[in-house]
């Protein structure tokens, strides 16, 4: 026997530790879910019996918590002030007047437990009258009071609850915390309420989660009403799952009301021990274990209940995960954006790469090629003289334009099809579709003309990639620097096509010619018409071809990567790293790990 | 106590009216054409569909202004409805009691033997009717409606069933409400707070007076002042609550006893407020508030977005500048480049007109040579073509884009401006139709291009014209001409004499040698020379202010606004919105307004006027 004890003991330590754990791993995910728009856990049932019933008391001395609850005016103060043996709350003749739920503790517990912790989301106060839970405030307050008499059960918490049918719909949450964090629950019904929706739609959480439910039917025209009960309670149970433990039928008396007095009547015929026992012994001679793990076993039946518990929300989570994800491929499909520079003025490759050439070519070389230059140049001088032709430094500034214009086009074409994306996708229209619509977009234009500005022709960055790239290159090839020569002055002109697009998950497939890997967005280049000249480079080397792609690719890409700096810090800010973070949400292993816990806890429970 | 015996009596109100029956048509007609003629704009794309419901109402309200009243008596299950109803008719018509809740699955309409219910929809309200010939229910149409509370809110669940997966109680009622024109609310002190019997009076209660009875009189508190003040915290007028204990009641008619006094004041409210012309004043009242209730919804709906179309106006004219700036600009750049082009035009003109001279025959002769050269390089852009007296329009199948770019406006300005127009445009929830993309592609872009090119081309074609017309008058003038003339003359003339003089007087007279080819050769070079330079003299007489006239000719396509019909969608879309919301605004002040001065039916509650 002793061994079973320890056994059990050890049992209930491995599954307080696993309900612990599992409100921790939560506690991570809970965060992530609402990012991902998963549906709101506090709205769910099992969320207040995880917090609000298994949390609070597996660590703890246990308590056995009875909540009164009913729908506006069916006196659930008037029976909650009868159990306390005083006026904890005040009755009043209007309705939904009590706003918060009023707690009578046993004398002595409010210094052996923490109460705020026993009902979480709540502020606890302590208790200065029975006006107290008439204020007006938003707040969700809990006010306690311990027995002054003595007379209340030693580990027995009495509730008075607001109503959960009225106009004011806090007092509704209100009434579901209290419910959540209570073992046995006192149903106040009426006549007039006992089958409305939202009073069936509470017991029925209550009865799922396990609740030892008390049927108290008030304001009864008594005797004559008597034998309607029985048809009541078979609507009332057979629409909300509760079996009610005892059952209780208060006369309609107006005067005993004003004066505070109520009188329960038992009916034996209804109760589940067939016993006749007032409401006030049964609470207080209940079976506190039986009652307690009923609770607690409940609460963790709703918790693990596959359909609407925790693996339900886990599932949903998965879902909106998987939701990202989708979004974040419609945002790869479609933002991509084809920049089609101009072509590049041939000096701007070209001179970097004579500098680099120049200690390594011979005296009789360089003469000649002297040469040819300073013709070539007077040839070009004599052309623009009679307006053919333009100078190197026209052509520049033609080019500088014209990029400008095309780095325009592509952000307006990018934001198009972001708007595209947001229309078609509800998810990425709360993510980026405000920034889009409420930016303004001028300054997006603005920030690209700086940047562009502020780009030289050529940066110390690109000169220090060219040396590099020809360094390397001369390296292993040594017999083709004539090639480069050649192959410079016969093919220099490319049309370069930058690919810019969002990779939120950095999986950006950039070619190697680009040597650029932004952090965020991507630029993948490649040289999209062939060189001119081609032929006669290849004819030179094989080997140059890919060098001078790569020498110019490593040029569009420094030019186009101002496109994506605008686009990453002016335009979206961090919404694509919120994207990515998002679709790969879904395998986090916080998540993974609320699974496991979760499976531990089934099986402990088993 | 006192206060509970204010809260039934009958409050002041202001002295009533008819409502002017013209005014209200005019209204109605102007709601109709307002909704009809809404752009494809979400606020709009509402109005319409809420007018839908709205319309079909305000139309029987015109047509059927005698017709008796219906009145449905709605509250929270158990709170005795039906009681309440057979107490009005005098007798049990409808089925009463606290054996099981619901009591009241179906409605049940209760009318006076010789009313003609033909016009209710009695078969989609699912209704029973009853007949009673009680005074209560001789002028009135009753209906015992179903309770909103009792059916669940949420879909039935096949993993637990329940009972209650086949009471569809509030989707009948939601049914019977619309066929309705007065509302009695019904409430005991366990309901008078209910949040789900609120949300069906929010729903129904525009354009449909209501009266307020507290049952359970007998069992339940006074609980008037309390409800008062709920109904008014949910946007109500409540003038009068009444107070009755449906069950006394129901017993006193069906024993012929007379009522007590609780329940009189109802019957007397029921046929002062709801018979004979009072009726004709609920149902006028009831529209005219529902009129206005519509136009108040649709501006509520409207004032998120009532400041965006007007920032996308402004945004539209801000790019529109700019891009006009813009394109003047280039225009006036090119316009400045083309300096030989610009001489070559007028003095062409001039060449064309001088005819007869030596000088005039040497000019000939250098157009004749730059003609070969403008051949090799024709004018290039709009600018180019029109100095050169090519045609200036674009072609059909010429690409938009190209031909913006062959006037001088870069296409990644236009989709800069349009990119930044179509975030204030989404800003203003204004999209696709009224608005296009970004992108300068596509048949629009083509369309507004040429109206730019053809806008452009015109003015500058004047401005060129005008230009050349006054540089021509300097020079065109035969005395100009025949200065020229002379001035070239003069030289040929003297080479003339020289040689001549070297013919006959040296060679012939004094027998010296001829000159020969050398003194020829350096004759035909001074002249060509002296041509050149008298050429050049014409230049600069027609070149003179050119720049100064350019710089005008641009401020004047500055100010032409020549890139509108780049934007011209986002113009139109701000302006279309814009009006609309402002015909809202007229028309929701003329509601208020009608509604202000017919008053309302005394004792009779009713959804607050104004604004919330």
């Amino acid at each position: 026997m002793a061994e079973r004890s320890r056994s059990a003991v050890g049992s209930f330590a491995a599954w307080s530790a696993h309900v612990a754990d599992l409100c921790g791993a939560f506690d991570e995910v809970a965060p992530l879910a609402a990012a991902l728009g998963a549906p709101d856990p506090s709205a769910c049932d099992w969320h207040g019996s995880l917090f609000g019933k298994l949390r609070p008391e597996v660590s703890r001395e246990p308590v056995l918590v009875a909540a009164v609850c009913g729908g506006t005016n069916t006196g659930k103060s008037l029976i909650t002030n009868t159990l306390a043996g005083s006026t904890i709350s005040r009755s009043l003749p209007e309705a939904a007047r009590t706003l918060h739920p009023v707690a009578s503790l046993p004398r002595g517990l409010a210094s052996r437990i923490d109460v705020a912790a026993l009902f979480p989301g709540f502020t606890t106060v302590a208790w200065t009258g029975a006006d107290d839970a008439l204020s007006m405030t938003s707040e969700h307050r809990l006010v306690w009071r311990e027995d002054p008499t003595g007379a209340q059960p030693e580990r027995l918490v009495l509730l008075d609850t607001p109503d959960i049918d009225g106009t004011l719909r806090e007092n509704w949450r209100r009434a579901e915390l209290v419910r959540d964090a209570a073992d046995v629950v006192v149903a106040v019904l009426t006549q007039q309420k006992y089958n409305d929706a939202a009073v069936r739609d509470f017991f029925a959480a209550a009865a799922a989660a396990g609740k030892t439910v008390f049927v108290v039917f008030n304001m009864i025209d008594w005797p004559k009403q008597r034998e309607r009960i029985a048809g009541w309670l078979g609507t009332f149970t057979a629409e909300t799952g509760v079996s009610p433990a005892a059952v209780y039928a208060a006369p309609h008396d107006f005067a005993a009301a004003e004066a505070g007095l109520i009188a329960l009547h038992p009916l034996p015929e209804h109760a589940a021990d067939g016993a006749a026992t007032g409401l006030g012994e049964r609470l207080a001679v209940c079976d506190f274990d039986r009652i307690k793990r009923q609770a607690m076993e409940g609460a963790l039946a709703v918790v693990l209940d596959p359909g609407h518990g925790l693996p339900a929300w886990l599932d949903a989570v998965d879902e909106a995960a998987s939701g990202w994800r989708t979004a974040q491929a419609l945002v790869e499909r479609e933002g991509r954006v084809c920049v089609e520079l101009p072509p590049v003025p041939r000096e701007i490759v070209w001179e970097e790469v004579w500098a680099w050439l120049e200690p390594r070519r011979s005296g009789v070389d360089l003469a000649v090629s002297a040469g040819y230059r300073f013709l070539g140049r007077q040839i070009a001088r004599a052309g623009r003289l009679v307006g053919l032709g333009l100078s190197a430094a026209e052509r520049q500034e033609d080019f500088a334009a014209t990029e400008l214009e095309a780095l325009k086009r592509a952000l307006a074409e990018f934001v198009d099809r972001l708007d595209d994306a947001c229309r078609r996708d509800a998810r990425l229209a709360g993510l980026l579709g405000s920034r889009l619509a409420a930016a303004d977009r001028t300054a997006w234009y603005a920030d690209l003309e700086r940047r562009h500005a502020c780009l030289p022709l050529v940066s110390a960055g690109y000169r220090g990639f060219v040396r590099q790239e020809l360094d390397r290159f001369a390296a292993t090839n040594p017999a083709t620097l004539k090639a480069i020569v050649t192959g410079l002055t016969v093919g220099s002109v490319a049309r370069p096509v930058l690919t810019l697009a969002l990779f939120g998950a950095g999986a950006a497939a950039v070619p190697a010619a680009a040597g650029v890997v932004h952090h965020l967005i991507d630029v993948g280049v490649t040289v999209g018409a062939p060189l001119v000249g081609e032929a006669g480079v290849a004819a030179a080397s094989q080997g140059v071809r890919p060098l001078l792609e790569r020498l110019f690719a490593g040029w569009s890409a420094e030019r186009g990567r101002i496109l994506a700096e605008t686009i990453h810090d002016v335009v979206l800010g961090d919404a694509v790293e919120e994207l990515g973070r998002l679709a790969a949400a879904g395998s986090r292993p916080e998540l993974a790990r609320v699974r496991t816990l979760l499976a531990a806890c089934a099986a402990e429970c088993r | 106590m006192n206060d509970h015996a204010d809260a039934g009596a009958t409050p002041q109100p202001a002295p009533t009216a008819e409502p002017d029956a013209a005014a209200f048509d005019a209204l109605v007609d102007a709601l109709d054409q307002w909704v009809a003629s809404g752009p494809e704009w979400p606020p709009a794309r509402r109005a319409r569909i809420e007018w839908e419901a709205v319309a079909p109402r305000l139309d029987r309200a015109r047509r059927e202004l005698s017709r008796i009243l219906v009145v449905g008596v709605i509250g929270g299950t158990g709170t005795g409805k039906s009681t309440l109803v057979n107490a009005l008719a005098g007798a049990c018509v409808t089925v009463a009691g606290d054996e099981a809740r619901p009591t009241t699955v179906s409605p049940v309409v209760v009318a006076a033997p010789d009313v003609d219910l033909a016009w209710l929809p009695l078969e989609s309200m699912r209704a029973r009717v009853v007949r009673s010939d009680a005074a209560a229910v001789a002028n009135v149409v009753l209906v015992d409606c179903p309770d909103p509370d009792t059916q669940p809110d949420h879909a039935a669940d096949a993993a637990r069933p329940r009972p209650s997966d086949s009471n569809h109680n509030r989707d009948l009622l939601e049914a019977v409400l619309p066929a309705c024109d007065v509302l009695v609310l019904v409430a005991t002190a366990q309901k008078y707070k209910s949040w789900i019997v609120a949300r069906e009076v929010a729903a129904f209660a525009p354009g449909r007076p209501l009266l307020f009875v507290q049952t359970h009189a007998s069992r339940d508190p006074d609980i008037r002042v309390d409800w008062r003040r709920e109904l008014e915290s949910q946007g109500l007028d409540v003038p009068r609550i009444f107070r009755v204990d449906g069950v006394d009641a129901a017993a006193r008619a069906a024993a012929g006893l007379e009522p007590d006094a609780g329940f009189r004041e109802l019957l007397e409210a029921v046929d002062a407020e709801l018979t004979g012309r009072a009726a004709r004043r609920v149902r006028r009242t009831g529209a005219v508030d529902l009129a206005a209730w519509f136009v108040r919804q649709a501006g509520q709906d409207l004032a998120p977005v009532s400041g965006p179309p007007a920032e996308l106006a402004a945004g539209v004219d801000a790019e529109r500048r700019r891009l006009s700036n813009l394109l003047a600009r280039t225009i006036g750049e090119r316009l400045r480049a083309e300096r030989a082009a610009w001489q070559r035009l007028i003095a062409d003109d001039v060449v064309g007109r001088w005819h007869g001279g030596p000088f005039a025959g040497f000019l000939h002769v250098i157009a004749a040579i730059r003609g070969l050269w403008s051949r090799v390089r024709p004018g290039t852009g709009l600018v180019g073509r029109l100095l050169a007296g090519q045609p200036a329009g674009v072609a059909a199948g010429t690409d938009g884009s190209r031909a913006l770019e062959d006037l001088g406006l870069a296409v990644g300005e236009i989709e800069q401006s349009r990119s930044v127009l179509a975030g204030l445009a989404q800003r203003a929830a204004i999209g696709d139709p009224l608005v296009g993309r970004a992108r300068a592609d596509g048949p629009r872009a083509t369309e507004a291009a040429a109206a730019v090119v053809d806008r452009a081309s015109r003015l500058l074609a004047t401005g060129i014209e005008r230009l050349v017309a006054e540089r021509r008058s300097r020079v065109a003038s035969p005395f100009m001409q025949w200065t020229f003339e002379a001035l070239f003359g003069a030289l040929l003339v003297t080479v003339l004499v020289r040689a001549g003089w070297s013919f006959f007087h040296g060679n012939l007279w004094e027998g010296r040698p001829v000159s020969g080819v050398g003194f020829i050769q350096e004759a035909i070079v001074w002249l060509v020379l002296w041509g050149l330079l008298l050429r050049w003299l014409v230049h600069a007489i027609v070149r003179a202010g050119l720049d100064r006239d350019v710089a005008a000719l641009v401020r004047s396509a500055e100010g032409a606004d020549l890139a509108a019909p780049l934007l011209a969608d986002f113009a139109a879309a701000s302006l279309t919105v814009g009006g609309w919301a402002a015909d809202g605004e007229r028309l929701a002040a003329d509601a208020e307004r009608l509604a202000a001065a017919c008053g309302g039916p005394i004792g009779l509650g009713r959804l607050r006027r104004g604004k919330p």
